[in-house]
């Protein structure tokens, strides 16, 4: 009698063992029900949607006082459009603009220090700008300038030769970028670990970044023209 | 008796936890669905403002359109408007459609090779551009001076966190001779894409349509110098 009930436990205690071990093994896995990534997407994009919204309404606020002067009178409304003007400019990049940014230097190694003394060694190309001003960009750049070319929604940065062309101006090295917006965003997003100061430094281009806290960058100076877009009709 | 009892019991304990755990896991897919329901929401939200602001912009320029302004006026607001990427266009140019390689890498063989990577939209993007593109939008997303193009993943983000997947059509309005020679050309980027396999078709177009940009604009750091 004594003996079966040990037995019996013995038996409980281990078949309860088991079960509790097993649990948690099962448990530490849970939280993968759904992937962790997609969940933290989704919740970056509802932030940006956010903060979209917060500026269209803001958009629409400004247009609507505007229209309301603009219904006032000649004078009222000749207001209202040119400070919509400039405003759209300023969006445009055809206002020079002044804020806290950074500015890089990007400069080939000097020939005397290059290995061999070889003048094939790297020289910075379009690729490398195109890199650094897309890191910018996705890092909240508002507005950038390379060697003062203002970069606009059209703007080309095209290997001719020896230089590159910007805004059909040839600049050569060095090349001197700089960009308003978060300065401390703007320089960590270059110089992270892995990131493309390492990566064009391996290459052997020699890159400074510098953060300032105020940067002028001139207004794009070429003439646009638009011979082909027109103005899509609503309706 | 006792061992059956504790049997059952042990049993019970068990699936009660598992209860638990799909409890948990339901929250935590719900919980998902609720969010993305709200994205889509938002996303019906913001395309509603975004066609209020466009709205009241054609008001201001009715509005404002009697008045004592020159044309010179209108016309530097009209081309602002285009570069700022804030309206609606049409016009003759071309259609570029890019997608990952049909090549399938050999054993050993590195599958980067025959991806499409955001340096190889920058540079298609860089080449239209080169040629004279006016406007161009990727997927529908308009292309500003601010845009920057990302890979993540299989997907690319552009326009600060809007995702597209491929194919990746690229449209440009201009001169769809230009455009198209631009790409095309022997030892440009297409022949430097298609070596990978990556796909690549230009196609001329008489008359394509670029959205305005859907979002807001604000500049918090870059304020107008005097």
């Amino acid at each position: 009698m004594n003996k079966s009930i040990y037995i019996s436990i013995i038996l409980v205690a281990v078949i309860l063992g088991l079960m509790m071990a097993f649990q948690f093994r099962t448990t530490s896995g849970v939280d993968r029900g759904v992937p962790y990534g997609r969940e933290q997407e989704l919740a970056v994009e509802k932030r940006q949607l956010e903060k979209d919204m917060n500026q269209l309404r803001e958009e629409v606020d400004d247009l609507s006082a505007k229209l309301e002067k603009a219904g006032k009178g000649h004078s009222e409304a000749s207001e209202a459009f040119k400070s919509e003007l400039s405003k759209v400019k300023l969006y445009a990049g055809l206002t020079p603009v002044e804020g806290p940014g950074v500015e890089i230097i990007l400069d080939n190694l000097p020939e005397t220090s290059r290995p061999g003394g070889s003048t094939s060694f790297y020289t910075i190309k379009d690729d490398d700008l195109l890199k650094v001003i897309n890191e910018l960009r996705g890092a909240g750049a508002e507005a950038i300038a390379v060697n003062d070319q203002r970069i606009i929604a059209t703007t080309e940065i095209r290997q001719a030769g020896n230089h590159i062309n910007v805004n059909l101006t040839k600049i050569s090295a060095p090349y001197k970028i700089t960009a308003i917006g978060n300065a401390v965003t703007l320089q960590s997003s270059l110089e992270i670990k892995g990131g493309l100061v390492e990566f064009l430094s391996d290459l052997g281009i020699m890159v400074k970044v510098q953060a300032k806290d105020k940067i002028l960058i001139p207004a794009f100076t070429g003439g646009l023209r638009f011979d082909y877009a027109r103005p899509a009709q609503r309706g | 008796m006792l061992a059956i009892f504790g049997l059952i019991l042990g049993i019970m304990l068990a699936y009660q936890f598992r209860v638990t755990r799909e409890i948990q896991r339901i929250e935590s897919v719900q919980m998902v669905k609720d969010l993305s329901t709200q994205v889509d929401q938002m996303k019906k939200d913001r395309d509603a403002l975004q066609a209020r602001v466009d709205t009241l912009r054609a008001m201001l320029d009715s509005a404002t359109a009697a008045g004592p302004l020159t044309s010179e006026m209108k016309d530097e607001l009209e081309k602002a408007k285009v570069e700022a990427g804030i309206s609606e266009l049409t016009g003759p140019g071309v259609e570029v459609t890019l997608n990952d390689s049909n090549i399938s890498p050999r054993p050993g063989e590195n599958p980067n090779l025959y991806v499409l990577h955001d340096e190889d939209v920058l540079r298609v993007l860089n080449e239209i551009k080169a040629a004279g593109a006016e406007a161009i939008s990727i997927n529908g997303q308009r292309l500003l001076a601010t845009t920057e193009v990302r890979c993540t993943g299989p997907t690319i983000v552009l326009n600060k966190n809007k995702r597209l997947a491929p194919p990746y059509i690229i449209t440009a309005i201009g001169n769809p001779d230009t455009l198209e020679s631009s790409l095309k050309m022997k030892g440009g980027v297409a022949e430097a894409l298609q070596f990978w396999g990556i796909q690549v078709s230009v196609k001329k177009m008489p008359q394509v349509t670029v959205p305005s940009y859907s979002g807001g604009i604000k500049f918090e750091y870059a304020k107008a110098a005097v």
